[in-house]
């Protein structure tokens, strides 16, 4: 299933000979730490962590962004207001990411089904404007998990993680360490589990902020392990 | 400003996610404008020392631009009814 | 067992928060110290017979402790490499090297003392009059000056930290955790409140910790519950700092021992509780600033909390149960009370007498009582930081002899409980503190109702559980019956001359002084004379200033009002306040390959850019004679979508787009409506209602916000969808006459002959094995040339792909510096450099492009206006007769004694080997073949020829068309 993906600097600089790597892999905007593996098609860490507070590069999963009416016909049929999250009957998470705005969040590869299935949702709705765009490459995907990841997030962001406020499937956009980034409160096995959601350039920068903030609750970064949604 | 701004979409955010557009001007005909009606809605402004009209754009979140009611002496902010105010106000259903 | 930490250290005490267990030594001014863990830094000096902690502002008049707290003006040191340490605060600990400021050569012989002899010359104003003149000598006298300034010394090898900041948003922010505030914090919890408890000592309790045993099991018993209760964090050592609207609080939290001393908390509570208790008040004679005159609560925590003995011999005036309660203590810890001043009964003292310390005592019957301490108790301050920061103006009541808050000026989300709200004995401070604490909670639990309904991520959630967020708690307001106030002396100043403000070393004479000069008010009196500006901004000083204004102007203490408490409360230092900074930063998906290469960096906006890997110009030339390839990822790009965005391109731009085929590219411009130029860039058509828009780098937030706005705003009716995908697309551009060569070899599923794709189309295909890619075929260096966007995960792989298999045709990467020389050469302007704030559209060359037939576009008025006109300048291509010559951008262009003009850019063009520029010029000038005159920095003038186009190279377009 794995290999070993070739790293350090490209040797196919000016002048030089030889082949480049033939398959592409796809490779996320945070370097992942050793041991890098190549798994769906994606260039991951293989590191597990022990710690309780945990980061994880998930940008493989595939995000596809929908926009349809807000009160429209398709909107009625994903069912998952502005706000929410929720998983669908095939496990896509959806998550209302904004007014008349969804992002879907899939299994790595899944990315152009999903637009597929979106673009079928929308065209049986003619009289509304709906359009789906893969922005698997365009966002980079973390996910910050452990009880203390509200704590690590209230040193990042001024929102208000309490259960009143932002409970379990709360989804939101606001500014993760001046980065505009969705955040989705999706607890895993009762535990606390929040994913954040930014423009891929500024993923290395959010990843690092994120690590910085939780050294003191004593994070661990941990690798991508497919389906990982 | 560390006020909190109530968007109709997203509900109390801090003014900090916000960028500040300004009072509301309505765009006159370009058809049939004088320079000087023009200049007036591109440059000038009431500035009124009590309640004011605003656009506000919520950049760190929904992205909507917003209509609020300011008070520009206590900072006491009031959402825009869906009635009274552009489209991009109305609330969340 | 004798005791090792010093003389004046008392037995066991039944309060002490002194740990006997474990000793500690630190050195002040050089010389080994001993205390205990718990103590602080001057309490372990005052146990071993220390009595002179500092020397004063401007006298250098020596100085002791006053009310060992956080808030006395005479125990600030230096510790290591931190200067003004609150000494009678900070809490001792082993290896520390404390020394003291403002000192030389020593402490106890300090040269500067010299002062004090002078002492009457140095009254108010002294500085703002005596070195003022001659005016060119001030920094003579400043130099001098600054060595008597009584700071400490900051180090410049202190350790850089970026402390952290966090945000917290509690239900009920409570200020002060004595027994009010405690007894707030349990009835607010036990509503269901979450509370944040913030007190400024090192432990819970208030006065309570240096009170009696019954004090004391009270403290415990309070303490007890809210450790039990789960919804209470408390903050020791920590200190609401400011109030902004909408209860938005800083609070403070000190972490002494590590490298980060502070950090900050944003909080946003929904209610806040003011408790913070009162502030003894110092009383104003001849010698009260001498070490050994203490307030009574300063000897009641010497004595009670740190076993430490503050004298042998004492005078005591009294107001009040507090100083009678000091009388106790006194006793008790074995210090002779020699005399007695009860101020209830007419008692006074008009001087303390000594020169490094008190050595003797006048009492108003004018005895002199040999003694080495003088305790005083004659009323309150009401520290109304916070609700002055509330809008709220307390209200002085002669009756107690302090201010009060005015009730009905506090917001409904302030409340305010303790001794800053009245009197009474403890059990009815602590039902009055929990029925506001209660009632805190139920204000809470409303707002948070309205915010939790007014927020969408709550929306068919699980409902709440029971608490101030479900809007549960009792349904009325829960108001109990004001505090008794209870009666006190009006004693502010003696009948001596003494000190008001000891960190600013203002005495009652130079206020009244201040009055005299015409600076008749509590304001302009504290401005001139400096009272009430010093460290302790005003905790001290406040009413007694008002106290001497009001004398001295014949009005009340009413009528003179306090001066205006305003945030931070206390010091802050400036990390704290900074915090880490967060300042994203923006990488291409190449970037590895970039560093890999010595790429130079450019930071442009948030991103992180090639500049140039090896010689600019080198690099420009291969592209102009081989092939080269760019990272161009910061292009903004939108993805388009719907059967309106042809109506939203002709509304944005100021060129047609109504007839753009699908494969077609257009060049657009837009402008704002003051007709200045925005942006621009091309849109391409990928399919029928879809199209791809791609803006200036620091123009993709910009644009994408512009256009929302006249979505949302203007034309909601329009059916377009936005997504930006400037980062979805790794975005490279292959420039050169081997460009099509090489993309032959990679791409897939396009025929790239000039037939099929011609310049200004756009084609998607597969490159280098990756689907999905997009070519445009544009040409900003003026080269045949492919602009591909790839998706942003293979960005690497392809841009390898491409310098592998063109390594036989020359293949070279280039950076930005490169492009703006090709660019330039090709007479391409960039918005930003060769436009401004004010250039309208006929300003920057755009005739061609303004189709003022439209119906309407952005700024369509203002540029109608502007051709009918003719106004503002014209960019024009700039040749210097000097070909050798490259005017500096921004270099004038002069006529007769004007400005007529400046350089945009230039450079150095290696194609043609001659200096190249654009250029604004008045329209005048602007015709080809003018000769204009430019002045160089250095103020040489210069010719230069006005060309007939922007281009200088390949002015028809040919090399990029082939």
């Amino acid at each position: 299933m794995s290999e070993p993906a070739s790293r350090g600097p490209a040797s196919t600089g000016p002048g030089a000979t030889g082949p480049a790597s033939t398959v592409p892999v796809a490779r996320s905007p945070i370097a992942p730490p050793p041991p890098v593996l190549v798994l769906a098609g994606w260039e991951v860490s293989g590191r597990r962590a022990r710690a309780g507070l945990t980061l994880t590069d998930c940008t493989p999963l595939a995000k596809v962004q929908l926009r349809a009416p807000v009160g429209g016909g398709a909107a009625a049929e994903l069912g998952v207001p502005f706000g929410r999250a929720a998983r669908d009957r095939d496990g896509t998470l959806v998550a209302g990411s904004g007014p008349g705005e969804w992002l879907l969040l899939a299994a790595p590869g899944q990315g152009p089904a999903l637009a597929v299935r979106a673009t079928g949702l929308a065209s049986r709705f003619p009289g509304e404007l709906a359009t789906a765009t893969d922005i698997t490459h365009g966002r980079a995907l973390i996910r910050l998990s452990g009880s203390r990841g509200a704590g690590v997030l209230a040193k990042v962001c001024g929102i208000d993680t309490g259960d009143d406020i932002t409970p379990d499937g709360a989804a939101f956009r606001c500014a993760v360490a001046a980065v505009a980034t969705d955040v989705i409160r999706d607890d895993t096995g009762g535990e606390r589990s929040y994913l954040l959601h930014c423009e891929r350039s500024s993923g290395a920068y959010l990843f690092g902020e994120l690590l910085a903030a939780g050294s003191e609750f004593g994070i661990e970064i941990d690798g991508f392990t497919p389906p990982g949604i | 400003m560390t006020i909190l701004l109530p968007c109709a979409w997203c509900g109390p955010r801090e003014a900090t996610e916000f960028a500040h557009i300004g009072e509301v001007a309505a765009r006159p005909d370009p058809g049939a404008v004088t320079p000087a009606q023009w200049r007036e809605y591109l440059y000038l402004r009431a500035n009124p020392c009590g309640w004011t009209s605003e656009t506000w754009y919520h950049r760190m979140g929904c992205r909507r631009f917003i209509r609020v009611e300011r008070h520009t002496e206590t900072n006491e902010v009031r959402p825009v009814p869906a009635a009274a105010g552009a489209r991009a106000g109305e609330p969340a259903p | 067992m004798s005791e090792p930490t010093g003389a004046m250290r008392l037995p066991r005490q039944l309060g002490e928060v002194i740990d006997r267990g474990e000793p500690l030594e630190f050195t002040w001014n050089g010389r080994p110290c001993h205390g205990y863990a718990g103590d602080t830094i001057v309490s372990a000096l005052a146990a071993a017979g220390e009595r002179v902690f500092s020397r004063s502002m401007k006298y250098h008049r020596p100085r002791g402790l006053l009310t060992a707290s956080f808030h006395d003006p005479g125990c600030m040191v230096q510790v290591g490499d931190e200067p003004n340490v609150r000494g009678a605060h900070r809490l001792a600990a082993g290896g520390m090297v404390v020394t003291s400021q403002n000192t030389w050569p020593s402490l106890r012989l300090d040269a500067k003392s010299v002062n004090g002899l002078g002492g009457r010359f140095l009254t108010a104003g002294f500085y703002y009059k005596t070195f003022m003149r001659p005016r060119f000598a001030w920094p003579a006298y400043e130099s001098v000056l600054r060595r008597f300034v009584n700071g400490g010394t900051v180090s410049p090898d202190t350790p850089h930290t970026r402390p952290e900041k966090r945000h917290a948003h509690p239900d009920v922010l409570i200020a002060g955790g004595g027994p009010a505030g405690m007894a707030a914090a349990i009835s607010a919890a036990e509503a269901g409140a979450s509370v944040l408890l913030v007190e400024e000592e090192h432990g819970l309790g208030g006065h309570l910790r240096w009170g009696s045993e019954a004090d004391l099991a009270a403290l415990a018993e309070l303490a007890g519950r809210v450790a039990a209760e789960p919804g209470v964090e408390v903050l020791t050592d920590a200190v609401v700092i400011a109030r902004y609207d909408g209860n938005a609080l800083a609070v403070l939290e000190r972490r002494h021992g590590g490298a980060e001393a502070e950090r900050l908390i944003r909080t946003r509570a929904k209610t806040l509780v003011v408790a913070p208790g009162l502030i003894e008040r110092p009383y104003v004679f001849a010698g009260n600033d001498l070490p050994g005159v203490m307030l009574s609560t300063a000897v009641r925590r010497l004595i009670n909390l740190h076993a430490v003995r503050p004298g042998q011999r004492a005078v005591v005036l009294t107001a009040n149960p507090d100083g009678d309660a000091a009388i106790a203590d006194l006793k008790r810890a074995g210090v002779e009370v020699a005399r007695v001043e009860d101020a209830r009964l007419g008692g006074d003292v008009s001087a303390a007498v000594g020169r490094t310390g008190v050595r003797a005592v006048q009492v108003a019957d004018g005895t002199r009582i040999d003694c080495d301490l003088l305790v005083t108790a004659v009323g309150w301050t009401a520290p109304t930081s916070l609700l002055n920061a509330s809008g709220d103006r307390p209200v002085y009541n002669p009756r107690a002899a302090r201010f009060f808050p005015d009730a009905s000026r506090l917001p409904g989300d302030v409340l305010v409980t303790g001794g800053i709200a009245g009197d009474g004995s403890l059990e009815e401070l602590t039902e009055h503190a929990a029925a506001v604490g209660t009632e805190a909670a139920r204000r809470a639990g409303r707002i948070a109702a309205a915010r939790v309904a007014a927020t969408p991520t709550r929306r068919a959630a699980a409902p709440l559980a029971p608490g101030p967020g479900a809007g549960t708690g009792p349904a009325a307001a829960v108001m109990p019956p004001d505090l008794p106030v209870e009666a006190h002396p009006e004693l502010f100043i003696g009948r001596t001359n003494g000190f008001v403000d000891f960190s600013e070393d203002v005495s009652a004479k130079d206020l009244r002084a201040a009055v005299a000069e015409g600076y008749d008010s509590a304001e302009l009196a504290k401005r001139f004379t400096t009272a009430t500006m010093g460290p302790l901004q005003g905790k001290l000083e406040t009413v007694n200033t008002v106290a001497v204004v009001a004398a001295a102007t014949g009005a009340s203490i009413a009528g003179t009002g306090t001066t205006t408490w305003r945030p931070p409360y206390v010091p802050v230092t400036l990390g704290a306040l900074a915090g880490r900074a967060f300042e994203p930063v923006r990488y291409s998906p190449m970037q590895p390959w970039h560093e890999a290469h010595g790429a130079v960096p450019l930071v442009a906006g948030a991103w992180i850019r090639p500049d140039h890997y090896a010689d600019p110009a080198a690099e420009a030339r291969n592209v102009r004679e081989h092939v080269g390839i760019i990272d161009v990822t910061p292009i903004g790009k939108l993805d388009l979508r719907g059967p309106d965005v042809p109506a939203l391109l002709n509304l944005l731009y100021v060129n047609k787009w109504s007839k753009l085929g699908i494969g077609r590219v257009r060049y657009g411009v837009m402008c704002a409506d003051d007709g200045v130029v925005l942006d621009d860039g091309v849109t391409g058509r990928l399919a029928d209602e879809h199209y791809l828009m791609s803006t200036t780098s620091s123009g993709a937030a910009t644009v994408w916000e512009w256009a929302e706005n006249w979505l949302q705003t203007e034309h909601p009716d329009w059916r377009v969808h936005i997504t930006p995908v400037t980062t979805a697309y790794a975005s490279m551009n292959v420039a050169g006459p081997q460009a099509r060569r090489l993309i032959e070899r990679v791409t897939q599923g396009v025929d790239l002959s000039n037939e099929e794709f011609p310049y200004m189309n756009v084609r998607t295909g597969q490159i280098a094995g990756v689907d999905d890619c997009v070519l445009w075929r544009i040409g900003f260096t003026g080269e045949l040339s492919y602009e591909l966007h790839v998706p942003a995960g293979y960005g690497l792989h392809v841009w390898e792909t491409l310098l592998d298999r063109g390594a036989d045709l020359g293949i070279g990467a280039f950076g930005v510096e490169a492009q703006r020389i090709l660019r330039l050469e090709k007479g391409h302007f960039i918005v930003g450099q060769d436009t401004d704030g004010l250039t309208r559209g006929f300003s920057a060359g755009l005739e061609w492009a303004i189709k003022l037939d439209k119906d309407d576009f952005v700024g369509k008025p203002e540029l109608a206006w502007q051709f009918a006109d003719g106004s503002g300048p014209r960019l024009v291509g700039l040749q210097p007769v000097d070909r050798s010559v490259v005017p500096e951008v921004a270099s004038l262009i002069v006529e007769g004694g004007h400005i007529a003009g400046r350089i945009t850019s230039s450079r150095m063009s290696p194609t043609l080997g001659r200096s190249i520029c654009l250029a604004q010029v008045e329209a005048r000038l602007a015709e080809p073949g003018t000769e204009v005159t430019v002045r160089l920095p250095s103020g040489r003038l210069i010719a230069a020829t006005v060309m007939p186009q922007l281009a200088h190279v390949d002015p028809d377009g040919e090399r990029m068309r082939v």
